[in-house]
């Protein structure tokens, strides 16, 4: 009863409540909206790498090795020595070891050199393995297979000559010693998609007739001679390294740590994937107290709204109370049409949420190499909606009692 | 740049084994350990880390008796990994292999002692080689001597300033994913330990926990 009342109330004044609840759903789309990219950020960056045991790098922080090796994110501060490489490819606790050596770019995208074991041994979102989508991995030294997104961004092709420039955002380019695609990698959604791969030789390869960083004059060796040479590399940036059995893992890493002929440093992606959140932890709870404020922001406009809608409803009011409504009636309207709007407005929040998802999730995917999935409202998701409902409810018991106590006698008086 | 830079670490690194090793410590936290747990299978392996300080409350090198009885004392104790770890008795769990030792600085082991568990010799001779992270070190272990030796010259006539108790324990459970729920009784028998600094291993990969000694109790259900 009072609810088909609360209902009929609200349609009677359906701009106002329209408005309210529009404000509502815009801050409950929103703050879901945050909390969606917040998890989805986080997931497609723990989804990054798996399968990996550790990663292996100069001694620097572990948070800043994760970045550099597995996001291309900043750089190394020191490279690893080709012999400490070894040492540690022979320990007998080593199952696979794959060497990375980054510093080299093209275009806008990142070089990385390695070896073809990276795609058996390199897997994503649990286990996944990297896919061509057309050619081959490399085979000659002058082979190189592209990120299905540097692909798309230059429109290459296998078969494609390309040229590699010499550190990042450099001047000079290798253009003495030209690439050629032989395979293009499906869509992951990690790093590897703005990754240009060539094999570890091929990095030595660019340097041959390059000294102290600058190419040395008339002086350039064919393509032909550089694939008989033996180019052993000298360095590399980092390497991922598979663990016979998972009760090694911690004793490898110490011995990494401990390594008494260069200052090395193993980390388990997982734990200092977990250090990076602790670190990005202030900036998102930040975010979400931003988006919860829009959401109280939004609840105190409705209870405004319901203030100044007492005024035009004295007379409605005193004549509910006329009729024989117990002041608690007109309590329990008033809580009751708050609660309604709430729940109206937190709904349509969400449904804009997934209408937008809907609609921009591709883009954010191409963009942002973020792919937020669009999932069933998870609990967390109910439990903001029934917030909403319940907090409308409370903040509309302010306007309910003043209501509640000048009904009567606001009503009846009527002055001219 | 690569190639530069690399030469160049190439040279410096070179130089500075041949001279006379390189020099390194490593970070050293009083009131704070580190544990690593590894679940594969039915075994769990653990290694504990923990500064001398927290242990017997000191780090020279024991001389009076007192001190001596204190430090085999408490390598006695950590050679008992479930009486500082406990694990719900559902696990089933039982140690296969314990071993604790009290390393100063240069690296040497001042005490050792090693525990199994009623296993019979043959098993464990089975499992040292491929399980034990502190016995995968034996290939470098000359290597490491020498170095060892350098320091001592090094210092020779001073105290090493800082020590660390290391150990080493392999268990086997009927039902480890129930071994989930870990109590560290290790606060109470070392009033010291303040902190310690815990990574896990399992199917679902690497996390790191603090396990501090008010709240001495790690869960790790979420990862099984």
């Amino acid at each position: 009863m009072i609810l088909r009342l609360a209902l009929a109330s609200l349609r009677a004044r359906l701009l106002t409540v329209g408005m309210t609840i529009l404000a509502i759903a815009l801050s409950v789309a929103l703050f879901s909206g945050v909390e969606k990219v917040r998890t989805g950020a986080k997931a497609s960056f723990a989804d990054t790498i798996s399968g990996t045991d550790l990663i292996m790098g100069a001694r620097s922080g572990s948070v800043q090795l994760l970045l550099y090796s597995v996001f291309r994110i900043g750089n190394a501060t020191n490279n690893l020595t080709w012999e400490s490489y070894q040492d540690i490819a022979a320990r007998p606790e080593t199952d696979w070891i794959v060497p990375i050596s980054l510093g080299d770019s093209h275009r806008q995208f990142r070089v990385m050199g390695t070896t073809t074991e990276f795609f058996d041994r390199y897997k994503f979102r649990a286990g996944r393995s990297l896919i061509l989508a057309e050619g081959a991995v490399m085979d000659d030294v002058f082979d190189t297979v592209l990120g299905a997104d540097v692909a798309a961004t230059l429109g290459y092709a296998i078969g494609d000559p390309i040229v590699v420039a010499h550190g990042l955002a450099s001047f000079v380019d290798h253009d003495n010693q030209p690439f050629r695609v032989s395979g293009i990698l499906e869509k992951t959604g990690t790093p590897v998609d703005r990754t240009v791969i060539v094999s570890l030789r091929a990095i030595e390869a660019i340097h041959v007739d390059w000294q102290n960083g600058a190419a040395i004059p008339g002086q350039s060796t064919s393509a032909q001679t550089i694939r008989q040479m033996a180019l052993e590399p000298q360095a590399v940036t980092a390497a991922l390294i598979g663990v016979k059995s998972r009760l090694q893992v911690f004793g490898l890493q110490r011995a990494i740590n401990d390594y008494p002929h260069e200052p090395l440093l193993a980390i388990l992606p997982g734990v200092a994937l977990q250090e990076l959140w602790q670190i990005v932890g202030i900036a998102e709870t930040a975010l979400i107290a931003v988006s919860g404020m829009v959401v109280v922001t939004a609840l105190i406009g409705m209870m405004a709204t319901i203030f100044s809608s007492l005024n035009e409803r004295r007379r409605e009011m005193a004549i509910f109370r006329a009729m024989g409504a117990r002041p608690r009636v007109i309590l329990s309207l008033l809580i009751i049409e708050a609660a309604v709007m709430a729940a109206i407005g937190a709904l349509a929040g969400l449904g804009m949420l997934y209408l937008g998802l809907l609609i921009a999730q591709p883009a954010i995917d191409a963009s942002f190499g973020l792919w937020l999935p669009i999932e069933p409202p998870s609990l967390r998701e109910l439990q903001v909606v029934l917030g909403v409902v319940a907090a409308g409810a409370i903040v509309s018991v302010g306007p309910a009692l003043r209501a509640y106590r000048m009904s009567l006698a606001d009503g009846m008086m009527v002055r001219i | 740049m690569i190639k530069s830079v690399s030469t160049l670490l190439v040279l410096l690194s070179a130089g500075a084994v041949t001279a006379q090793g390189m020099r390194q410590l490593d970070a050293h936290e009083h009131g704070v350990g580190h544990l690593d747990i590894a679940f594969d299978g039915d075994r769990i392996a653990m290694a504990l880390h923990v500064p001398g300080a927290d242990i017997t409350g000191f780090e020279y090198a024991a001389k009076s008796s007192e001190d001596r009885a204190k430090v085999n004392e408490a390598v006695a104790r950590l050679a008992r990994p479930l009486d500082l770890f406990s694990l719900p008795d559902a696990a089933g769990c039982s140690v296969l292999e314990a071993s604790a030792s009290l390393e100063s600085e240069a690296g040497q082991a001042e005490h050792e002692e090693h525990d199994t568990d009623g296993q019979s010799s043959e098993q464990m001779g089975g499992h040292r080689g491929e399980t034990l992270p502190g016995e995968n070190e034996t290939e470098d272990h000359e290597h490491e001597h020498e170095h060892e030796h350098e320091h001592e010259h090094d210092s020779h006539g001073q105290e090493p300033a800082h020590s660390e108790f290391q150990a080493q324990y392999l268990l086997e459970c009927n039902d480890p994913t129930r071994a989930s729920l870990i109590t560290f009784a290790y606060f109470e028998a070392f009033p010291k330990a303040m902190e310690l600094d815990v990574q896990v291993i399992t199917d679902r990969g690497a996390t790191a926990f603090e396990v501090m000694r008010d709240a001495p109790t790690l869960d790790l259900r979420e990862l099984f």
